[in-house]
């Protein structure tokens, strides 16, 4: 595969003060351009307009969770290889294992630091495509 | 990345910190509010997953914006209430209890937010600030108006390896201090147009700054309000002018080497397991570390190993009572000293006095406010340790006195022979230390006593011991260093030394010191080894002094 650039990326979280956080992070820091969603339904609503390059999937959320909102992405045409980050609080081993397997690049642990978010998600990118 | 960058983010980060402390007590009044509506009694499956979903957010955002312990707690609710929803069972009585203590926890958190985070210390936000107190932690600011007072002052913490700047006015600091803060503020009371200045200049700068600098005062005023002041604004030491300067570097070193003191150890002595546990958790919120023995009998065990600041211990417990053990703690001389707060139910104040002339030193009633125990055990354990370190202390130099050091130097024998490591023994005296006392009186004495106890704790390792016997003679202890090592150590010290600043310009008499080293092997004990190193020392005399002398060599370096 070849190394694409990594620019556009949405955000889904139900918590609006993380929300607020990581849009900091992603974009003072990181430089990136952000769409934020609150809801796994809100993101199948916008990530087909927003074509993001990469989608970070909050795990627990109400309603549609992170790997429920991953399946019903992988069934919108434009969405089915867009690469998808997990972030979650206190994974374990197994369970990290377990969202790799349904398809995720990489998963952060929460709380993150959001001076390093972007960096850190830059790698887990970089050392995705260089595989 | 570019600084203004950072410094914007940090800034924007500060107040989204800010919004999260604002609305907290909502999310946890919110929280409370569903709690209550369960019970073992009343059980509702979709209150709770109301209440998972709360907590979940809880435990998710609390680290984010630096309250961990708040997370973790949120965290462990979540699993018990995981547990619950799986086997979708009401909740027994114990659940119940457990997380009602779990969910005061919370509640205590959010009722005073930043206090919390203060002690919890904002970790997501660390790396930048570490950063900066990293590449600036000898960074002192001094401010003060009288500018040869500050010139001469500056110039004296230069020497001790201190980087200053000095302001003549505390309004020049405000912005400064936030931009790159430094290790200490030292900072004049009294300016020109207010008696007060300094004091308010602090409480402004205090306002705006979650992460405190700590601040030393230098007045010339010595009255109980600007004291009194100094200490509202959170001032950690006051000192009068004319400045006694070694104590100033002293308290800025005690300042800058560890500026986080070990954590508070406490041991809960109760039977009940849940109620223990809780306690353990309030003081873990406040980063003391607690050990819980339910079986009285396993108290001198724990009282050994965990080697705690205080013990907290249950009055009423089966079989033996609080009373009794306590007074078995106090028969044994090495634990004369160590607070015991007693818990209990007991309402009765002749009950109360009994137990506090057994032994105990406070009696606290439950149910407990959490606020109450913390007081009790933080002021407690403070006043122990300060003792403690009383006795342990030379008044002079701070250094470990005798008895203590010779009881460090068998332990270090001891475990150097079973670890088979090296251990150094150094001993010290000033040269014609009694000439230095004579010609330029007790206080130029003194003074130069504290330059070589400043010294050697600048030079030497935190690992190593340091000690004064007594009067110009000094001791170190080097764990894990063999006697070539030390030897370029301490030539290295002596060398430094005879180049330090007289305490007087006119002097003219050359202020030194020798030194004698014996390294640990299997035919020494800790006497022996210190008399090793004491006759290598009084071979450096004999060879002409300002100079180190390793035991066994001073017969060849000695003139035939």
């Amino acid at each position: 595969m070849t190394r694409a650039a990594l620019n556009r990326v949405l955000l889904v979280e139900d918590d609006l003060d993380i929300q607020s956080v990581a849009q900091l992070a992603l974009e003072a820091v990181g430089g990136f351009v952000v769409e934020i969603c609150s809801s796994g339904s809100e993101a199948l609503d916008t990530a087909p307009k927003f074509c993001p390059d990469l989608v970070i999937l909050d795990v627990m959320m109400p309603g549609m969770n992170g790997p429920g909102t991953l399946r019903a992405l992988r069934e919108l045409p434009d969405m089915v290889e867009t690469p998808v980050i997990f972030m979650t609080a206190k994974a374990q081993r197994h369970e990290v294992e377990h969202y790799l397997e349904l398809g995720a690049l990489g998963v952060i642990t929460k709380p993150f630091d959001p001076m390093t978010l972007s960096a850190t998600i830059n790698s887990i990118w970089s050392q995705h495509y260089a595989a | 990345m570019p600084p203004d960058t950072t410094y914007s983010v940090q800034d924007q980060l500060d107040e989204l910190r800010q919004a999260y402390i604002a609305g907290l007590s909502a999310r946890v009044d919110q929280l409370t509010s569903v709690w209550n509506t369960l019970s073992p009694e009343a059980w509702d499956t979709s209150a709770l997953e109301t209440m998972l979903q709360l907590i979940h957010k809880l435990a998710g955002s609390g680290a984010t914006f630096g309250f961990t312990s708040l997370s973790n707690t949120a965290h462990t609710i979540e699993r018990y209430l995981l547990d619950i929803q799986e086997r979708n069972d009401p909740l027994t009585s114990e659940e119940y209890t457990q997380i009602s203590a779990l969910m005061e926890v919370v509640r205590m958190v959010a009722k005073d937010p930043t206090q919390h985070a203060s002690t919890l210390a904002w970790k997501p936000y660390l790396t930048l600030n570490q950063h900066l107190s990293g590449a600036h932690s000898r960074l002192v600011y001094l401010v003060e108006d009288d500018l040869l007072l500050a010139r001469e002052l500056a110039l004296e913490l230069e020497q001790s390896g201190y980087t200053v700047r000095t302001f003549a006015h505390p309004r020049e600091l405000e912005q400064v201090v936030h931009d790159a803060p430094p290790a200490v503020i030292v900072m004049d009371i009294m300016f020109a147009e207010d008696r007060l200045a300094g004091i308010t200049g602090i409480a402004q700068i205090r306002q705006f700054r979650e992460v405190t600098i700590p601040v030393l005062f230098i007045s010339a005023r010595n009255d109980l309000p600007a004291r009194l002041h100094a200490v509202r604004v959170g001032g950690v030491a006051y000192f009068t002018k004319p400045i006694d300067v070694p104590r100033l570097i002293e308290q800025l070193d005690q300042l800058t080497v560890s500026p986080r003191p070990e954590p508070y150890r406490v041991l809960i002595v109760d039977d009940d397991q849940v109620l223990a546990e809780y306690y353990a958790l309030i003081l873990q919120q406040r980063d003391m570390v607690a050990k819980i023995i339910t079986d009285p009998l396993h108290v001198m065990v724990g009282l050994v190993d965990f080697q705690p600041d205080l013990i907290l211990m249950d009055l009423y417990m089966p079989d033996w009572n609080g009373l009794e053990l306590a007074a078995v703690i106090r028969q044994q001389q090495t634990f004369v000293g160590i607070p015991i707060v007693f818990l209990s139910t007991e309402t009765n104040l002749d009950k109360q006095l009994a137990a506090i002339k057994l032994g105990g030193d406070d009696f606290l009633t439950k149910p407990i406010q959490p606020e109450r125990l913390i007081a009790s055990v933080v002021a407690r354990v403070q006043r122990s340790r300060t003792l403690q370190s009383y006795m342990m202390r030379d008044g002079l130099t701070g250094l470990l006195n005798h008895t203590t050091m010779k009881e460090l130097l068998s332990t270090e024998v001891a475990r150097a022979q079973r670890q088979a490591t090296p251990l150094t023994l150094a001993i010290l005296d000033i040269d014609n230390f009694k000439q230095v006392n004579d010609t330029l009186g007790h206080t130029a004495g003194d003074w130069v006593l504290k330059r070589l106890a400043r010294l050697l704790q600048q030079r030497l390792r935190a690992t190593d011991i340091i000690g004064r016997y007594g009067g110009d003679e000094f001791a170190v202890i080097l764990p894990n260093t063999d006697a070539m090592v030390a030897r370029q150590i301490f030539e290295e010290i002596c060398q430094d030394f005879a180049h330090i600043q007289q305490p007087d310009d006119s002097t003219t008499i050359p202020i030194t010191c020798s030194c004698g080293i014996a390294a640990f092997s299997d035919d020494h004990d800790s006497n022996s080894l210190n008399e090793a190193a004491d006759s290598a020392l009084y071979g450096a005399k004999r060879a002409g002094r300002n100079r180190v002398v390793p035991a066994g060599a001073q017969e060849q370096s000695m003139p035939t």
